[in-house]
């Protein structure tokens, strides 16, 4: 590294760069997916009956869905409950509601389905099942909110893929060029060495170790920029998760298995690409 | 301890470099190797340190077939070959005692023994006062007993010069002379290449020649 500190701080700061922005993708991929669970214990979904159903019908779907899906937890709300509950959302104004002459509300089942039925697919053709029932007037389960987030969840899934292609291609690039250059300013001690019986072993081994050390400063930097990252715009999105998520908040984006990862990526795509510019530069 | 059976070198697309080579340099011999500029005679030595690979017949080196040996052998020949190269090839940067260094610390030696055998090296050709200086800074006869030093730290069973006093004046060459009988007089094969024929006048031993590729002579004295 003493031949040319430029080319290497240049090198070291790309690698640093390229995992750091593999870093945030992971960590809003996991930002996403705490979201989705979150938001997936919650789906829920209400059925309601058309006008002029009673409670016999209201146990009869209740019996029917828990027939066809078992596990699923159901009940069933009456007009007045449905009403106490709108008059506790509605806080001051509830007291608008005492006025009634009627209870406009009808019957409802709710219901909370077992995991392996909360997925957008199941969810949609169970609604799509219950809608066709003559003595139901509407379904609703936040299906845009499902829909939506399944696509974030797909988008960054295939997108972090793509980037961690990106980033190692980038790493193993960048690796060898430097090593290129290092080799190259090298060429005479290295021909001296080997005439003088170094083994293949020892000519190469001190590349393989700078580019595994370039991997790692590489990586030590993309870890210093997410805890920066996280500092930073922790309070902010801290909000945000509590808001979206509950208490739990947010997965953090600098945990030390987040950064092992990253010290672990940063070595081997470096030892790769030293390997890269030792097979192709370093012909022994 | 070298033996070559019909040996032919040939660079592509040139005439033969060498050919039908034959010689027999028993352990503990001290040999000229003589003949014009060109005639082949740095070649010669490299095919002993598998520098160069022959291209027909067979070099043997302390019994092992230079030809056959496998990538992962040929380090292990070449430390117990000490060679002293007519280009020097010492680095700029490196300081003597470094550059003299090398031959060991490819061996993985210990700090401490390298140390020490590098300045028992450097008292023997006379260079110890030199150990921190810079090869360029050094007079021609010095960078060349640096070379030697480099070549013969790990006491090699032989030893190749390749026109170790090429460039040297009568005085210098006596004392790089008297250095390498030395070596040969404590058992180290020799195979110095020259063209300096009072050398071979005073220095009463074998002598080949080459000319234009060919052995042409293998004989006590000069032709
Ligand atoms: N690497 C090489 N490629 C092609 N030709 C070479 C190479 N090395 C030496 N030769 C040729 O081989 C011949 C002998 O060279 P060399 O062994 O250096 O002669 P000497 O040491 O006797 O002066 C010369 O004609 C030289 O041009
Ligand atoms: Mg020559």
């Amino acid at each position: 590294m003493r031949h040319s500190p430029w080319v290497h701080g240049v090198a070291v700061l790309t690698l640093g760069l390229a995992l750091f922005a593999a870093g945030l993708a992971l960590g809003a991929a996991r930002w996403v997916d705490a979201l989705a669970g979150s938001l997936g214990g919650e789906v829920e979904m209400t059925v309601y009956l058309a006008e002029g159903q009673g409670q016999a019908q209201a146990e009869g779907l209740l019996a029917a869905v828990r027939a066809s899906h078992p596990g699923v937890e159901a009940r069933a709300v009456s007009p007045a409950e449905a009403l106490q509950r709108l008059g506790a959302q509605l806080g001051d104004l509830g007291a608008a509601l005492e006025g009634l002459p009627d209870n406009p509300l009808d019957w409802s089942v709710e219901l909370r389905l077992p995991r392996p039925d909360r997925s957008p697919e199941a969810l949609a053709s169970l609604a799509s099942e219950l809608r066709a029932l003559p003595s139901v007037s509407g379904v609703d389960y936040g299906e845009q909110a499902v829909a939506r987030l399944e696509g974030l969840r797909r988008a960054l899934r295939w997108g972090g893929l793509l980037l961690l292609l990106v980033v190692a291609g980038v790493t193993v690039v960048v690796v060898s060029a430097t090593l290129q250059l290092a080799i190259y300013a090298r060429r005479e001690e290295i021909e001296i060495q080997k005439l003088v019986g170094a083994t293949d072993g020892f000519v190469k081994a001190p590349f393989l170790i700078e580019g595994a050390l370039q991997g790692l400063a590489g990586a030590g930097l993309a870890g210093v920029g997410l805890w920066g990252a996280e500092r930073l715009g922790a309070p902010r999105a801290a909000e945000l998760a509590a808001f979206l998520v509950g208490p739990a908040g947010l997965p953090p984006l600098a945990s030390p298995w987040v950064l092992l990862q990253l010290a672990l990526a940063g070595l081997l795509l470096g030892l790769a690409g030293s390997f890269v510019a030792v097979g192709r530069f370093l012909r022994v | 301890m070298i033996q070559m059976f019909h040996v032919e070198k040939a660079y592509p697309g040139d005439p033969p470099t060498l050919q039908d080579i034959n010689l027999r340099v028993e352990k503990g011999e001290f040999v000229f190797l003589t003949g014009p500029s060109g005639a082949g005679k740095s070649t010669l030595l490299k095919l002993v340190f598998a520098a160069e690979l022959p291209t027909g017949g067979q070099v043997l080196v302390g019994g092992h077939n230079v030809g056959r040996l496998r990538a992962s052998g040929i380090p292990y020949l070449r430390r117990n070959v000490g060679v002293v190269f007519q280009d020097f090839k010492l680095l700029p940067h490196r300081t003597v005692a470094e550059n003299v260094a090398f031959t060991l610390e490819v061996l993985g030696a210990p700090r401490r023994e390298v140390e020490e055998k590098v300045e028992r090296m450097l008292k023997r050709v006379g260079l110890l006062h030199k150990a921190g200086s810079f090869p360029p800074r050094l007079s021609g006869g010095e960078q060349q007993r640096v070379v030697i030093a480099r070549a013969l730290v790990n006491e090699p069973t032989i030893l190749l010069a390749d026109e170790p006093t090429g460039n040297l004046d009568p005085a210098l060459t006596v004392d790089i002379m008297d250095l390498l009988r030395d070596v040969n007089i404590r058992g180290t094969t020799v195979l110095v290449v020259t063209h300096d024929h009072s050398l071979l006048e005073r220095y009463r031993s074998r002598v080949l020649r080459l000319e234009r590729g060919r052995l042409v002579y293998d004989g006590m004295g000069p032709p």
